[in-house]
């Protein structure tokens, strides 16, 4: 078995070069895949040849993204049942109170404000690593199957 | 005519109009100025001799004055007290030509033998402009908060890579080397100190306040309750008063209180017998005062003037060391004067500090 994928959607180059450094410095060897932009997250979540590959263990989204922001994809991410269910941590410079609820209220498992101190960001990446991949119990793969009906339409 | 206008030779009547200090311009039917006070010829810029047997609309800017007589006309139809031009804004002409935005307001005297129509007006021009000012001010904080959010990104990078440099390559840099770095570190986190103040700022004077009735008491208690257990170890003794009702925003008000709260805290570090008192005190031009009292560090009186400037620190940060930005006080001084009230400051170099706030504002009965 494959070890599950990190989906990193991230615009910014420096925060996404800082994100993998930290991971890698928290031994975490998963697969990251970085993707810049919402359109090219949901083109990756609901690409047409990826109906048996197995979805990210974890999702890390910006919510200020070119094209389509990262709450209109975590709407679209919450209303389908092939990514209901996806773990998603927000992982973004606002603290707006309505930026929290909004996420939160859109289906964010977390909120997490990058911090701009170096030995704080790198702590913050590695503690969701460590959190998302190793304590928390994912979701059953066979799960999934009752998106499969709703895949045929 | 001369009987229409017997209430003008009124001597108390005349008098009426000049102790009031809007401009009183008084038309007759035809539209003629029979009356005018002081007030107007000052607004205006014309002597009342050259006023009197005009048309009004001598004091109407040259463009609306084709549709004057029909407002006029309009009103004498229906001649209710109101104000002019409803939503519209209004101009006056004076003698020089140049015009000023106008509020006024129209009433109608019947003399029985004719109806005589008395205009309010009063320059609006400050009013306006207050207007503008504070439009122009919350944009100014939206502005301010949106560009220091941008800046942290680029922080965060600035932070991060000379962090990297340290972690990867410090080895290789010479001690000369290792320092540049450092100080490259230690200065991005001041500055981002100093922006996730500036966003503070804006975010609270941006805030609307959500006036409710807040136990003041209660609230210093729970904060007085987390510092205790965040340090088991300290001895402290806390005095709250309880109850302490003002009206007040809940959550600005524990901003308020967290800061003075953990700087009594903080400035009593040294101390093995801290005492912290929170309370009430007469509060001068104010209904009450609300104090923090400790019995730390203190300050020297000579500088209590700048205790509320933002990144001023009494203290240097070795002595205290913490989460000190020198910006604590500052925000106090902000959110306090939002709900209408003061600060100031009691204390002596080693002989404790007093803080005192006062809550009174125009919407507190």
């Amino acid at each position: 078995m494959t070890t599950p994928t990190i989906l990193l959607v991230e615009d910014n180059p420096d925060d996404e070069a800082l994100t993998l450094r930290a991971f890698k410095k928290s031994n975490i060897r998963n697969e990251i895949i970085v993707v810049r932009d919402g359109a090219e997250a949901l083109a990756y979540l609901f690409r047409s040849d990826r109906e048996n590959a197995p979805s990210p263990a974890l999702i890390l989204l910006d919510l200020n993204l070119p094209k389509i922001g990262g709450l209109e994809v975590l709407r679209t991410m919450r209303g389908d049942e092939r990514t209901a269910l996806i773990p998603v941590v927000v992982l973004t410079s606002s603290k707006l109170e309505e930026d929290i609820l909004d996420s939160y209220r859109n289906g964010a498992n977390a909120y997490v404000r990058k911090p701009v101190k170096f030995s704080d960001f790198t702590q913050a990446v590695n503690a969701l690593g460590v959190f998302w991949l190793l304590m928390n119990e994912p979701v059953p793969s066979h799960g999934p199957e009752v998106g499969i009906e709703i895949g045929h339409s | 005519m001369s009987a229409s206008l017997a209430p003008l030779a009124d001597a108390s009547f005349v008098a009426l109009l000049e102790a009031v200090p809007d401009a009183m311009v008084c038309i007759a039917a035809d539209g003629r100025v029979v009356l005018v006070n002081a007030q107007a010829e000052r607004l205006f810029g014309y002597k009342r001799e050259d006023l009197i047997g005009q048309l009004v609309e001598i004091l109407v800017p040259e463009e609306s004055r084709a549709a004057h007589p029909g407002y006029r006309a309009g009103f004498l139809a229906d001649p209710r007290h109101r104000p002019m031009g409803g939503d519209m804004p209004f101009a006056g002409r004076r003698y020089d030509a140049s015009t000023f935005p106008a509020e006024i307001s129209l009433s109608a005297i019947d003399t029985g033998d004719g109806i005589i129509v008395t205009a309010a007006i009063r320059d609006i021009t400050g009013q306006l402009r207050l207007r503008e000012l504070e439009r122009s001010s919350q944009s100014l904080d939206t502005f301010i908060y949106s560009v220091s959010h941008d800046l942290r990104a680029p922080l965060r990078a600035l932070s991060g890579y000379s962090g990297a440099l340290l972690e990867e390559y410090g080895e290789r840099l010479d001690e000369d080397g290792r320092e540049y770095a450092e100080r490259i570190v230690a200065v991005s986190e001041q500055m981002a100190r100093l922006i996730d103040y500036l966003m503070q700022v804006s975010r609270i004077s941006r805030g609307e306040l959500h006036l409710q009735s807040v136990d003041l008491g209660e609230e210093a208690a729970r904060i007085t309750a987390e510092l205790q257990s965040g340090e088991p170890d300290r001895s402290a003794r806390f005095v709250i008063a309880r109850p302490v009702m003002a009206m007040a925003d809940r959550r600005l008000i524990r901003t308020i209180l967290e800061n003075l709260l953990g700087n009594a805290w903080k400035f009593t570090s040294g101390r093995d017998d801290t005492s912290i008192e929170f309370g009430t005190a007469p509060g001068g031009d104010a209904s009450v005062s609300y104090y923090v009292r400790d019995n730390g560090a203190g300050f020297d009186p000579e500088y209590a003037g700048k205790l509320f400037q933002p990144f001023q620190r009494l203290h240097p940060p070795r002595d205290f060391p913490g989460t000190g930005t020198g910006t604590g006080l500052a925000t106090v001084r902000q959110i306090v004067e939002l709900h209408g009230g003061r600060t100031w400051a009691e204390g002596a170099v080693g002989a404790g500090a007093t803080f005192y706030f006062t809550l009174d504002g125009k919407e507190s009965a």
